[in-house]
């Protein structure tokens, strides 16, 4: 009927983590590769991994490293190998250069185009097709009519993030590295581990730092348009919860479980004020709408 | 060829810029370039630029790297028509789909992808090359050894930005887009576009260039720090011998929002340093040393003073400032 979706980084999270609510998970952190035991840049841990969440029923996609410079390719090459080998439900890619590289090694395995892999038209839908994909995640600046849009004109899925903060930014280097006095020789010494967040008093601008992305201050909230987006027929959506607890992705995938399956049975919307409440306490900058009403990212429009 | 491309903002801009030995000119039509207004221009200014450009042997390119609206298709692709027919020599484009159909459309033009697309690697271009681009921006990172990676993984022509090579700080083109999630304008009907944008990515006003303001960084409970989320760009002098060696084909100098006097004496002097180098009678960057301190001294001012302005724009627009609660 539905798959609700979130990404899990390293063998930890995913030991440690509920995702109960969750009908498949995406496994690793595409922004850095150096994040401790990512499953991004960690092949040893895939087969474990898979074979996990496939006996949890659930389907189970892997992340490739979002920003691959040219020395970053041989061991993106390796961790392909070995994924190759498991049964990854889809791959998901956002550097064009892996596209093609996952075509000349002749893969078979679905592709889902990731966040920064800039899917703003059906057009370019389209020539991804030709390469394997089979569902996108639109730019972030799409509108939910542009998003449904691309689905009705595609032979492509349309993967619609319901909540979390908004991937924004990613750089090819740690900006928190960068700029931590402890860093020793430049060394990573994990202190992404700590939120970071760029704040500018004068515009009322928020924004959290992960070290290679940048992502919204207010988290993206779809809770009170979930009817719409069932309505919709659209029936991929995905919880981001990079860089957040586990009790975050728990609660929020609860939260909106609950609301889809009724949704999608056709029983009336309740009173979301009290989920809502609940969404909020996680939030540390309050909640947006992101673009999916035509208006800057971090507005919250609220119910039509 | 070694090609020399400058920037038309303005038709006064681009008169000039050819005047001074530019091989090659680049415009933006409003709405569809990533520019503000002022440094966009109407297509009967393009048409003039291609007409005074043809009339002294060069090329002109006409800039769409706005990631279109599915809904605006159309009208992006009659533009293409439109100045194709008028002589525009190729197009810079960002949308891989944009791109595979233009390249259907016109076999014969020539097709740049923009440094919008967030390239990263070699194996970028050999994307875009299958996608049937003839030349591929190279990202502001890169310097020699990703020259040569380009190089060896297609065919497709390399252009480089007269901007040194820089590696640290938020510089993300085609990745980035905290400008519209902050702030944005609304789009007034003009040019036959007349629906949300939300960004200069999709043809809106502007980026505000957030990432050159100041900012306070920091974790939690520690002192945070002022700071901005990338340096300031310095042009390009010592890297140039070494990258014509190594096959580039076209050096873009930035610029559209800058003065006209600025660019024109930045194309006089990269005419000359380039032609230095390819008749090989004066490859030592040295000699240019004490111009080009002037010259980076003015772009930084000038920088500066633009990135000022856009803030003030920022701030001063209150559109979409207010947002409901939801509890």
């Amino acid at each position: 009927m539905f798959e609700l979706s979130t990404n899990v980084a390293t063998p930890k999270q995913l030991r440690n983590g509920d995702f109960s609510a969750y009908d498949a998970l995406y496994l690793g952190d595409f922004s850095c590769a150096e994040y401790p035991n990512n499953f991004s840049s960690h092949p040893e841990f895939l087969a474990e991994a898979v074979e996990t969440v496939k006996g949890q029923g659930k389907k189970c996609y892997l992340r490739l490293y979002a920003v691959p410079s040219n020395h970053d390719l041989p061991w993106v090459r390796k961790v392909i190998e070995t994924a190759l080998t498991l049964p990854f439900d889809a791959f998901e890619v956002h550097n064009l250069g892996l596209l093609q590289m996952l075509r000349e090694m002749g893969s078979n395995t679905p592709v889902h185009l990731g966040v920064f892999g800039n899917l703003y038209t059906d057009a370019t839908a389209r020539v991804v097709k030709d390469y394997g994909v089979t569902r996108v995640y639109p730019n972030p600046e799409l509108s939910l009519k542009e998003a449904i849009y691309i689905r009705d004109h595609t032979p492509v899925e349309v993967l619609v993030p319901v909540h979390g903060k908004i991937p924004l930014v990613i750089s090819e280097t740690c900006f928190i590295l960068e700029h931590s006095s402890k860093a020793a020789d430049g060394k990573c010494t994990f202190s992404c581990a700590q939120d970071h967040w760029l704040t500018r008093t004068k515009g009322d601008w928020s924004l959290k730092d992960t070290g290679r992305m940048t992502l919204s201050g207010s988290d993206l909230c779809m809770l009170e348009h979930v009817d719409e987006l069932a309505a919709a027929g659209l029936n991929a959506f995905y919880v981001q919860s990079h860089g957040e607890s586990a009790e975050y992705a728990a609660q929020v995938g609860e939260i909106y479980r609950e609301a889809f399956t009724r949704a999608f049975a056709g029983q009336p919307p309740g009173d979301p004020a009290a989920r809502l409440e609940a969404l909020n306490g996680l939030a540390k900058m309050g909640l947006c709408n992101g673009y999916y009403f035509e208006s800057a990212g971090r507005r919250y429009v609220g119910r039509a | 060829m070694t090609a020399l491309l400058a920037p038309g903002g303005t038709t006064e801009m681009a008169f000039a810029a050819i005047d001074e030995g530019a091989d090659i000119i680049y415009v933006g039509p409003l709405g569809w370039s990533r520019r503000p207004y002022e440094s966009e221009m109407t297509d009967d200014d393009i048409r003039a630029v291609i007409d005074y450009a043809g009339s002294r042997g060069k090329q002109v390119r006409v800039v769409l790297n706005t990631f279109p609206s599915p809904f605006e298709m159309d009208g992006f692709l009659e533009k293409v028509r439109r100045f194709d027919a008028w002589g525009a020599s190729g197009f810079i484009v960002t949308d891989p789909g944009a791109l595979a159909l233009i390249r259907r459309m016109l076999p014969q033009t020539l097709l740049h992808v923009s440094i919008g697309s967030g390239v990263t690697n070699a194996w970028d271009g050999r994307f875009y090359r299958a996608l049937g681009a003839d030349v591929i921006i190279l990202p502001y990172r890169w310097g020699e050894e990703e020259v040569v990676g380009a190089r060896e993984a297609s065919d497709i022509g390399l252009e480089v930005f007269l901007f040194e090579t820089v590696q640290t700080g938020k510089i993300c083109p085609g990745k980035c887009i905290m400008s519209s999630y902050l702030k944005f304008r609304d789009w007034h009907q003009i040019e036959g576009k007349d629906y949300f944008h939300g960004s200069a990515n999709r043809g809106a006003k502007e980026c505000y260039r957030v990432c050159q303001t100041e900012w306070d960084f920091g974790a939690g409970g520690e002192a945070p720090m002022a700071l901005k989320l990338r340096r300031d760009a310095r042009l390009m002098l010592e890297q140039l011998p070494r990258f014509v060696e190594l096959g580039v084909e076209c050096f873009k100098l930035s610029g559209r929002e800058r003065p006209t006097a600025m660019i024109r004496d930045l194309v006089r002097f990269y005419r000359k340093v380039l032609d230095g180098i390819l008749s090989g009678e004066a490859r030592d960057m040295a000699l240019h040393a004490d111009e080009l301190a002037g010259l980076r001294l003015r772009w930084i001012t000038e920088k500066r003073k633009r990135v000022d302005a856009l803030m003030t724009r920022a701030d001063g627009y209150q559109g979409d400032t207010s947002w409901a609660s939801p509890v």
